[in-house]
């Protein structure tokens, strides 16, 4: 039942995206290429964001929640942002339209994401016979995760590749994006200045990925009608 | 239309023919399955697996890796894969008996013994409680020591962890539901080799002479007074037994006393006209198998110099009356000698000394005190104890109701007095004279200290003879010790009698783990797949519309068809 556990978990952690991809037009466009593409663009913000921490963050001897650290966290956390921009803007894709793009390149981002952060814990500790419900909160931050991307991606694709925008809508745009981006920062800051149990932050989590989904939907299509 | 739609399918497939091999290459990966952290990690402690003659007993096996079970009667339990958890002080032992007896299926016993409040308790504390758990704690031992056992049985100390876990188990076992692999609960690994034999257990004799003082132009040997102790032990759990009234107390009586006389002895005015031989024998429990074979490695010379000698057993508890036992008649001159002596003194302690005599039967291998070794060679010997009856074969060597607060160190104290000064009044001439040589505030008193720190570094040393090593810790602080209070140390190595053989594996580490059962990733992987199907779903009627999705479960037209 340890390795059954750990399929299980590893399902809901990985699933979601292979789903995505092959449910929607994605597969048809065969778009992984893309999505490759995209995850190798992950892969080097992720070095750029660990040298950025290990240079200008100081290790806190207490653990409290220090406020001058977490704004730097947050900054660093731009440059997910910027890797983002690179992997929109810079790469050159196959002609695929705007629509299927930026899924493709939240996808690639979020899958990326999913297995350098969930991979290596899942494989050392849900294989072991000790039974603890972490494994199964970490699928269902992973499935948030994914959301998250894909709004972002989404809001991305709007600011930097979309010329026509309606005035009114400028500034929701990067405001919703500001909140994304900072995303990370708001739930460990919930987790642990605020002690939130594990489920509620989880929780948390879920909802407003799917909120924030909802408002990048409804601003994508209102941008699409001005055709 | 249908051609390209072809290639674009023919592409996914590749795509997903790729995704199953890393997918298999994963299983093949995940099939090495490891161990994660444990909840709870417990140091246990093995009960003794040994052979007399062949004939095995106690647990003949060690690893464990079954469920745990708080009783004996759960419903519909398996027992057979389970772990029988149970503190002592609740145990049934008349239940157990029949148990052990009629050999029932059982996968592990784990008995919790009462929690270690530090090794000593200041004062006597001996409430009806201790006495009650020291009761069942000597019939426990001599009915598990004496059993041919097929399954693990383990000793843990109680403590917070485990009586958590317990709690546990118990409630689950009150629920009705028996914990079977299906059903989760705790699970108590124990990985350990699988016991081997002990291939030549050594035991060490270790032995101090104080050499009198020969006048000029003596050429006769002087005669000798031997003072022995045996130090090893024997118990249900050999990491455990530390023996601390047998025989801590008389390895203790005997550095003490061997500590005055150097005393005495370092100055050749007060140097008496006797050798003074000490011996610290191993292999007490072995009908003293190490007695011995240090008496047979005398020379002639040494043997019949040898006026008498003291063996001490278990002097540490006793309030008003001692024994003397002895196999020569008490009428006998020597035996009358010393019995004389010894009483003398204790009438000026106010003790009681008793005389037994028990009878050498050569024909009968069961050796039941040191004294009776002497005897076979003719040397006149006694043993003074507070046991009044002959134990039998591995009863009172030391096990683990004998600990550092079963003991009383004022009854150390007034047995070195005794002997000490019986011994002295017999060296120095003074018999019958009112004189105390190691009075109380002199400079020869005994040391209360001393006495104390010995037996405390006694009781954290178990000494079970075939699991000590030639270097072990305590048998070079006994050495150094003794050669400290006398002139001449000999140490002799020999392996124990043939009879008995042992196997290790004696103390271990115990992983408890609370498992979930298969039932529970079952439902998990049917919710995942419903949540999966749900999404997929989902995005399909959402991105490219219902047809699709109704597409995607009609069969693909048939291609023979098209072609014709």
């Amino acid at each position: 039942m340890t390795v059954f556990h750990f399929f299980n978990c590893a399902i809901l952690t990985f699933g979601p995206h292979a789903v995505y991809y092959s449910a929607t037009p994605l597969s048809e466009y065969d778009t992984i290429g893309t999505s490759a593409k995209a995850a190798a663009v992950y892969l080097g913000t992720a070095l750029v964001k660990l040298v950025c921490l290990a240079t200008f963050l100081k290790e806190s001897e207490n653990g409290n929640f220090d406020p001058y650290q977490e704004l730097l966290k947050v900054l660093i956390n731009f440059i997910d942002v910027a890797g983002l921009y690179f992997a929109l803007t810079q790469l050159t894709h196959r002609n695929i339209s705007q629509n299927h793009k930026f899924q493709a390149v939240g996808l690639g981002w979020a899958f990326a994401d999913s297995v350098l952060h969930w991979l290596a814990p899942l494989w050392v500790g849900a294989r072991g016979l000790e039974f603890t419900w972490e494994y199964v909160f970490q699928g269902l931050e992973a499935n948030a995760n994914l959301v998250l991307n894909l709004s972002l991606a989404a809001l991305g694709s709007l600011m930097w590749l979309r010329k026509n925008k309606p005035r009114i809508l400028i500034p929701i745009i990067y405001a919703c994006a500001g909140v994304l981006a900072t995303m990370p920062s708001i739930t460990s800051y919930l987790r642990r200045a605020l002690g939130w149990q594990p489920a509620k932050a989880v929780g948390f989590e879920l909802f407003s990925s799917l909120m924030m989904a909802f408002l990048s939907w409804q601003l994508f299509s209102a941008c699409q009608r001005p055709a | 239309m249908a051609g390209r739609r072809r290639g674009r399918i023919g592409g996914g497939v590749e795509v997903l023919d790729s995704i199953y091999s890393v997918v298999a290459l994963v299983f093949i990966l995940v099939a090495c399955v490891e161990l994660g952290d444990a909840a709870t990690a417990v140091d246990v402690y093995r009960l003794i697996q040994y052979d007399i003659a062949g004939v095995p007993y106690g647990s003949r096996l060690a690893g464990l890796n079954h469920h745990a079970g708080a009783s004996f009667f759960a419903p519909g339990a398996d027992l057979s894969r389970t772990v029988v958890m149970m503190p002592v002080r609740e145990l049934n032992l008349t239940f157990l008996r029949e148990y052990i007896i009629s050999n029932q299926p059982l996968g592990g016993l784990l008995l919790l013994l009462p929690e270690k409040v530090g090794n000593r308790i200041v004062g006597k504390i001996k409430s009806k409680d201790d006495g009650l758990m020291r009761n069942i704690l000597v019939e426990l031992e001599q009915l598990l020591i004496h059993a041919n056992i097929p399954y693990p049985v383990y000793f843990a100390f109680e403590d917070d962890k485990i009586n958590a876990v317990l709690a546990d188990v118990r409630r689950n076992d009150a629920t009705g539901q028996p914990p079977m692999a299906t059903t989760g609960g705790y699970k108590l690994l124990v990985s350990i080799p699988e016991p081997k034999r002990v291939s030549s257990p050594t035991i060490t004799n270790i032995q101090g002479w104080l050499p009198g003082l020969k006048g000029d132009g003596d050429t006769n040997q002087l005669p000798t007074i031997a003072v022995v102790a045996s130090y090893d032990t024997f118990g249900a759990a050999p990491a455990l037994s530390v023996g601390s009234d047998s025989n801590g107390s008389g390895v203790v009586a005997l550095l003490e006393i061997a500590r005055l006389f150097s005393r005495l002895y370092s100055n050749p005015k007060t140097r008496g006209r006797y050798n003074l031989l000490f011996g610290l024998t191993s292999g007490g429990p072995y009908n003293y198998d190490g007695t011995l074979k240090w008496l047979r490695s005398f020379d002639q010379r040494l043997r019949e110099s040898i006026e008498y000698a003291i063996c001490l057993n278990s002097i540490g508890s006793w309030k008003n009356e001692l024994w003397i036992h002895v196999s020569k008649p008490p009428e006998n001159a020597y035996i009358k000698q010393v019995h004389e002596s010894l009483s003398d003194v204790a009438n000026e302690l106010g003790v009681t000394i008793g005389i037994k005599h028990k009878k050498i039967n050569i024909s009968n291998p069961r050796v039941a005190w040191e004294h009776e070794q002497f005897s076979r060679l003719r040397i006149t010997a006694v043993t003074l104890s507070e046991l009044s009856a002959a134990p039998e074969l591995l009863e009172s060597t030391g096990g683990l109701h004998d600990t550092r607060d079963s003991l009383d160190e004022a009854a150390v104290y007034r047995t070195i007095r005794l002997v000490a000064e019986s011994l002295a009044k017999h060296i120095y001439g003074h018999q019958g004279r009112n004189i105390q040589i190691f009075a109380d505030n002199s400079s020869l008193a005994i040391n209360p200290f001393y006495i104390s720190a010995w037996l405390d570094l006694l009781s954290r040393a178990p000494r079970v003879a075939p699991f000590l090593s030639k270097t072990d810790p305590i048998i070079s602080s006994l050495k150094k010790e003794l050669s400290d209070h006398t002139v001449e140390l000999h140490v002799q190595h020999e392996t124990i009698d043939g009879m008995f053989s042992f196997y290790d594996s004696t103390r271990a580490t115990l992983n408890v783990y609370q498992v979930a059962s298969v039932a529970f990733d079952l439902l998990l992987l049917l919710a995942l797949g419903a949540y999966l199907i749900l999404l997929f779903s989902f995005l399909v009627l959402t991105t490219r519309g219902l047809d699709d999705l109704i597409n995607l479960f009609r069969r693909p037209p048939s291609r023979k068809v098209k072609a014709a």
